[in-house]
């Protein structure tokens, strides 16, 4: 209930504000006051990922995706849970200081498969670890336009109403600034030098945005049946062919905004009176990730490991009425085997061949 | 201990005692180290606890013992890995950390008034016996009661000292014990998987909840000798295990079912019931 | 544990560089593991040739001689635990790539006519010839590694193998893919994970010195048909795959399988 609440208090509350081409790098040298600032750069000839930044020129506006999703920041990819005194039996947590940090260029989809984690980690029993984090990082949020694996639109994660501090939308001479929380208002009110009124040349051009990018989306409809398609196709022969082509590295899960499985391991130290209880990402995608005592494995083949993705992907998430996929296109740019993940969607949905996708980095 | 409000954080518990059951299984008693824990700490039949070995790790296990019983709680632990290895070199006053309990446990607040029928195969008994002691406890509240017990041996058969020694109190209560084996020529006693006792029961088909543990490889049978019985499917229950590493909902290890049925083992689990189980491939 | 407890350790060398004995014996807290086993044996650093019986035996290298595969049977006899350490005793290592026929070819062209006071074979992994307990991948393996192994067996217990390639670290560590980005022939995603995805991290596609990943989750045949989309012929990907994973069961015929279907 008192979710509810916040979100009417969000959406009654939204305000809109312009920053001009001129003023965005000030701006993003004021966003360091509030704490260390996190944004997409060039990391390679053809990867983007997200890294401190120190010269706000670096920053890449114009990124598709990132190499590691915003996740890395709220789940780590390993980190250590507890100190432990062997003879006392006791687990520590380790001091750990968290400092305020901003995630600025976060697309919609990866705020949606934010919210996605939130409904998982801080349901029923709260992830300390996790809610410390989310609750120290801002998050400004950056329009974009899609790729050949993009299909937020299908996913209905393509637009965001909440979980972003700012959101900002392309215009040509600037950015439209939608204000999405507390927060939001605050950095705007103290860095109010650099926002403008929005004007109705700005509204056209933020309409006009919104279509162009709309209308480059590769696919358009509905995916809201998957989950009874994908049931009822488990038995076909095109996941036979499709996990043939796997190699099982866990990349399409690692680089997934909401995949979030963990493994968790004791590591003594040698003097056998302390330990350190770590954990680090898993993909259901390994052989030991269905194992139980005794040997058996509940997803004992490739194939099985490689469905259950599909599965659990497209499984529904109550608590946003989404599925647990936003349509990144992440594990399809980011597997080395090629597998085209929505290609392999389409095929599920319309029993038609589908037409080729030429991935950009094959 | 951690006080603050960390979910992984551990009560410390002391082990008061340590029974061999059979080859390779144990039954540990422990108590709680903080009096406040020992005083509120609750549980139902079904769940689950988290059990770590500091440096080697954190293990989901049945709970075993009644739930009517404060401060103390039973754990039926099979050697099977590196913790379980080191769980069974424990003594009493050995200390180790649990958190928990977990899981949704049987419905046994809907069992109320109804007969109960309680089939384990191999050490299906574990997680049952919690069950079927909170059963006892609270014998008013429940109508017949069968419990089938199942092992390949007379030698493998868990809490078979145990129920043969509730026999008194059986007859009395209108509980009836069936303890089978089925690959044992010495066994004096019934011989037979599970599910060929099924008649025996003392149960009303019409009126009875059934609660099934075993391997997986069990449970067709089971379930196909209950429906044509006339055993209600809708009152079928079953306890799955998984290796949780977190039991909170979090870690994905138990994940398990289909798109329209996307199931956490540990939090929508570990007991489901019939129609869950035959419509969801991989849960069992 | 009380002094007299301590585990007895040996640690033997067969035919290898000894550069896992070497990395045993460098690590940085060397003094506070000397503190937690009696080391009985370690053939890098003493010459006493015994083998005494030991709680744990750490063997490094393949069986080339029959010396080789006696001393091996020697040590499994006496030691309660046996950890196979390294790339040459867990898959045969890089010597293991002169297989099958080949073997008497590569050898004829090397050593000719001349007589020799030891009878040579096939580099094979330990597994080949007596049961393994335990097997501690790398080339050598890593500092960290070793001291868990090190600290499990310490406590009585024993280590939890990897059992996932080293794309997951690669991906953790947010290093950039060469294999998708260059077209590069990483084998990362067949290689046990360990090294913290070493060699990506500084652009250089993977090797496979650890080796294949365990438990039969190495895809050769996925990996070759990948390869083969990037445009390497056959002998290429084989070549490359056989560094280190010659003597993986069905290597050959996972490659050959994938090559076969477009012939």
């Amino acid at each position: 209930m008192q979710k509810l609440i916040y979100i009417f208090w969000y959406i009654r509350k939204m305000r809109y504000v312009k920053i001009a081409n001129e003023q965005i790098h000030d701006f993003l040298n004021q966003l360091k006051q509030y704490g260390k600032l996190y944004a997409p750069v060039k990391v390679s000839d053809k990867f983007y990922d997200r890294k401190e930044i120190d010269d706000v020129c670096d920053i890449a506006f114009d990124y598709v995706r990132t190499l590691l999703p915003a996740k890395k920041y709220f789940i780590h990819p390993k980190e250590k849970m507890f100190d432990i005194d062997i003879e006392n039996g006791t687990y520590d947590e380790p001091e750990e200081k968290i400092e305020p940090f901003v995630l600025f260029g976060v697309h919609a989809c990866e705020i949606v498969g934010l919210r996605i984690l939130d409904g998982v980690y801080l349901r029923d029993y709260v992830d300390t670890y996790y809610k410390r984090r989310r609750e120290a990082g801002i998050i400004i949020g950056l329009s974009c336009l899609p790729d050949d694996h993009c299909f937020c639109n299908l996913r209905r994660s393509d637009f965001v109403d909440i979980g972003f501090d700012l959101f900002l939308h392309e215009l040509p001479d600037g950015y439209l600034v939608r204000v999405g929380s507390p927060t939001g208002h605050k950095i705007v009110d103290e860095c109010a030098e650099l926002f403008s009124n929005v004007t109705q040349e700005d509204i056209a051009a933020f309409r006009e945005f919104e279509e162009k990018r709309q209308q480059m989306f590769s696919h358009h409809g509905s995916f809201d049946n998957m989950r009874y398609l994908l049931e009822l196709t488990a038995r076909d022969e095109l996941w036979d062919e499709e996990s043939e082509k796997c190699l099982g590295c866990g990349n399409c899960t690692n680089t997934c905004p909401t995949c979030r499985c963990y493994d968790v391991q004791d590591i003594p130290d040698i003097d056998g009176k302390t330990a350190e209880r770590i954990r680090f990402w898993d993909s259901c995608q390994f052989r030991s990730h269905g194992l139980v005592a005794g040997g058996h494995n509940f997803r004992e083949t490739k194939k099985d490991r490689f469905f259950n993705r599909y599965v659990c992907k497209n499984s529904y998430f109550y608590g946003l009425g989404t599925s647990y996929c936003v349509g990144c296109g992440n594990c399809t740019y980011f597997c080395p085997a090629g597998i085209d993940y929505l290609g392999n969607l389409l095929r599920v949905r319309s029993a038609s061949e589908p037409e080729e996708v030429v991935h950009e980095h094959n | 201990m951690n006080t603050t409000e960390n979910i992984y954080s551990l009560y410390k518990c002391r082990v008061l005692r340590v029974y061999d059951l059979i080859e390779d299984v144990k039954l540990l008693l422990f108590r709680f180290e903080n009096p406040d824990i020992a005083e509120s700490w609750t549980c139902k039949p079904g769940q689950f606890v988290q059990l770590s070995m500091p440096a080697l790790g954190e293990v989901p296990i049945s709970i075993c013992s009644s739930p009517m019983r404060r401060g103390f709680f039973e754990l039926c632990i099979k050697k099977t890995g590196r913790v379980t290895d080191k769980i069974h070199e424990l003594k009493p006053g050995d200390f180790v950390g649990v958190r928990g309990p977990y899981g949704n446990g049987f419905p046994v607040d809907e069992f109320e008034g109804s007969d109960l029928l309680l089939i384990a195969a191999g050490i299906g008994m574990a997680p049952l016996r919690s069950v079927f002691m909170y059963a006892v406890d609270n014998r008013w509240k429940f109508g017949n009661i069968t419990v089938i017990n199942s092992a390949k041996f007379g030698n493998t058969l868990l809490f078979r000292k145990e129920l043969e020694a509730m026999r008194d109190v059986a007859e009395a209560e209108n509980i009836r014990i069936i303890q089978t084996v089925t690959r044992d020529p010495d066994w004096p006693g019934r011989v037979g998987r599970a599910q060929e006792h099924i008649k025996h029961a003392n149960t009303d088909p019409e009126k009875t909840y059934v609660c099934v543990c075993g391997p997986p490889q069990v449970y067709e049978d089971v379930f196909n000798t209950l429906i044509k019985n006339n055993y209600d499917p809708r009152k079928i229950y079953v306890t799955l295990e998984r290796r949780m590493k977190c039991g909170v909902g979090k870690c994905g290890h138990c994940i398990a079912g289909t798109s329209t049925f996307l199931k956490y083992i540990c939090i929508d689990g570990p007991v489901f019931g019939y129609y869950d189980i035959i419509s969801t491939p991989g849960l069992i | 544990m009380s002094d007299t407890m301590k585990p007895k350790v040996g640690i033997h060398g067969l035919t290898s560089c000894y550069g896992c004995q070497l990395r045993m014996a460098s690590v940085q807290e060397i003094l506070r593991v000397a503190q937690r086993f009696d080391i009985e044996y370690w053939s890098m650093l003493s010459s006493d040739g015994t083998i005494r019986h030991v709680d744990i035996a750490f063997v490094e290298g393949s069986v080339t001689t029959m010396a080789d595969e006696e001393e091996l049977k020697a040590i499994r006899e006496n030691a309660d635990v046996l950890v196979a350490v390294g790339s040459c005793a867990i898959h045969g290592g890089v010597q293991g790539m002169i297989f099958g026929e080949e073997y008497r070819k590569v050898f004829g062209e090397i050593y000719g006519n001349c007589t020799m006071d030891f009878e040579a074979k096939i580099a094979e992994p330990i597994h080949k010839f007596v049961k393994v307990d335990h097997n501690l991948p790398g080339c050598p393996p890593e500092e960290d590694e070793i001291m868990y192994y090190l600290a499990t067996f310490a406590m009585g217990s024993y280590p939890e193998e990897k059992d996932y390639p080293v794309c997951a670290e690669c991906r953790r560590n947010g290093y950039p893919c060469v294999l998708i980005e260059r077209g590069e022939p990483c084998l990362g995603p067949l290689v046990v994970a360990g090294c913290g995805a070493r060699c990506p991290g500084h652009n250089i596609a993977c090797f496979g010195c650890r080796g294949p990943v365990p438990h039969g989750v190495a895809w050769f045949d996925s990996l070759a048909r990948t390869f083969r989309e990037k445009g390497m012929e056959k002998e290429e990907i084989k070549a490359r795959m056989e560094i280190f994973g010659r003597q993986y069961e069905k290597m050959n015929e996972m490659i050959e399988k994938v090559f076969e279907h477009e012939d």
